[in-house]
C-alpha cells in the first residue's frame, strides 16, 4: 500500500459520505470508480488500501469496483447505499 | 437487524448482502477524488495570481537535478533573485532548502516525512512561512518523485519534469501520469550525454505519447548549455 493511494482513499471515502448522507441512506454496499491510466495511480494499491481506510466508516466491507478507463479521469462514478 | 453489517433489514448475519441486491439504491455521484485538492490549488492560483506571482513546479525523480537548476537560474538571474521564493519539498533534511537560500532566493521547507508527493494543502501552509512581499515568481520544487506527485496539482501555473540523461531515455514511457500534466519536458545533465546511452528523440517521444504537444529543452546546469532556452521559456531575462 503506497502513500499517495491510501489519501485518495481517505478521498474517496469522503467523497462516498456526502453522498451518501445527502441520498438519505445510511450504508454504502457498493463503489464504481474510474481509474484513468494516466492518473497516476495504481488499482491494485487503491484496492488494496480501501477495505482499511473504509474499516468504521459507513461504507465498511462495502465491494469496491475500479473501472481503467484511458485518459486522467479519477472519479466517483456511482455508489449502491441502504 | 442483520449483524453483520447493522443495515435493520430482518435476516441471516451470515449471508451478508442479503436482502441488499433489492434493497440498495443507486447514487449517481460522478465526481472526481482529486476535487478537494484542485480546488484548493486553483484556490492558491489565484491568491498569488493577485499579487502578480507566478508558480512554477519542478517535478523529477531523486537527484534528477531539480536543485540544481534552480542554482543555475538564480545564478543567472542575478539580482532578480531577490524577487524568487522556493517551496522546497523532501522526506527529510533542508539540505535544498539551504541550497537555494545561499543564492539569495527566500526558501520554505516542508519535510514531509513519509509522504511521497507535496500537495496544494502543504504548499498553503508551506507559504504561512514565507513572505512574499516583492515576490514575483514562487518555485515549487516537489519531493523526488516521477511517480506520485502527477495527480497533485500544487498552485503552480507551470510544471517542468525534468528527466536527467543518466536516469533513461526510457522513463517518460514508463511514467506516463506525470508528463501529462507537464507544461515543459526538461532533459537534465546535458554534459554527461557523450558518457551515457541517451537517446534524446526516443525519451521526447516517449513524453509525447502522454501528451503530444509538450515543448521540451535539454539543458546542463554545470555547464549551462540550455539556461537561455529554459529562461526563454520562464520568461526570464539573463542579468
Amino acid at each position: 500500500m503506497t502513500v499517495h493511494e491510501t489519501k485518495l482513499c481517505l478521498s474517496l471515502l469522503a467523497l462516498a459520505s456526502e453522498h451518501l448522507e445527502r441520498s438519505g441512506g445510511s450504508r454504502i454496499v457498493a463503489l464504481r470508480v474510474r481509474v484513468g491510466e494516466l492518473s497516476g495511480v495504481v488499482p491494485e494499491a487503491l484496492a488494496s488500501a480501501f477495505p482499511i481506510c473504509a474499516e468504521r466508516t459507513a461504507a465498511a466491507g462495502a465491494e469496491l469496483t475500479l473501472e481503467p478507463v484511458p485518459g486522467r479521469e479519477l472519479e466517483l462514478q456511482e455508489m449502491e447505499v441502504i | 437487524m442483520c449483524g453483520t453489517c447493522g443495515c435493520g433489514q430482518p435476516g441471516e448475519p451470515r449471508l451478508h448482502h442479503h436482502d441488499h441486491e433489492v434493497e440498495a439504491r443507486r447514487v449517481v455521484v460522478e465526481r472526481s477524488l482529486l476535487e478537494d485538492n484542485d480546488r484548493r490549488s486553483e484556490a492558491l492560483k489565484k491568491r498569488l495570481a493577485a499579487r502578480g506571482i507566478e508558480a512554477v513546479g519542478l517535478v523529477g525523480g531523486p537527484g534528477a537535478g531539480k536543485t540544481a537548476l534552480l542554482e543555475a537560474t538564480f545564478a543567472a538571474l542575478g539580482p532578480a533573485v531577490a524577487g524568487q521564493a522556493v517551496v522546497e519539498g523532501d522526506c527529510a533534511t533542508d539540505h535544498d532548502a539551504r541550497r537555494v537560500e545561499a543564492c539569495g532566493a527566500r526558501v520554505a521547507q516542508v519535510v514531509t516525512g513519509s509522504l511521497c508527493h507535496l500537495d496544494a494543502h502543504l504548499v498553503e501552509h508551506a507559504l504561512e512561512d514565507l513572505d512574499l512581499d516583492g515576490v514575483e515568481r514562487l518555485w515549487i520544487e516537489n519531493v523526488g518523485n516521477l511517480v506520485c506527485p502527477a495527480p497533485f496539482a500544487c498552485g503552480e501555473t507551470r510544471r517542468a519534469v525534468l528527466v536527467s540523461v543518466t536516469e533513461g531515455d526510457d522513463k517518460p514511457e514508463k511514467y506516463p501520469a506525470v508528463f501529462a500534466d507537464a507544461d515543459l519536458l526538461v532533459v537534465s545533465k546535458l554534459d554527461l550525454l557523450p558518457h551515457v546511452d541517451f537517446d534524446l528523440e526516443r525519451c521526447l517521444a516517449g513524453a509525447r505519447r502522454a501528451r503530444p504537444d509538450l515543448p521540451a529543452l535539454a539543458l546542463s546546469a554545470r555547464t549551462g548549455e540550455g539556461i537561455d532556452a529554459w529562461l526563454a521559456w520562464l520568461g526570464a531575462e539573463r542579468s
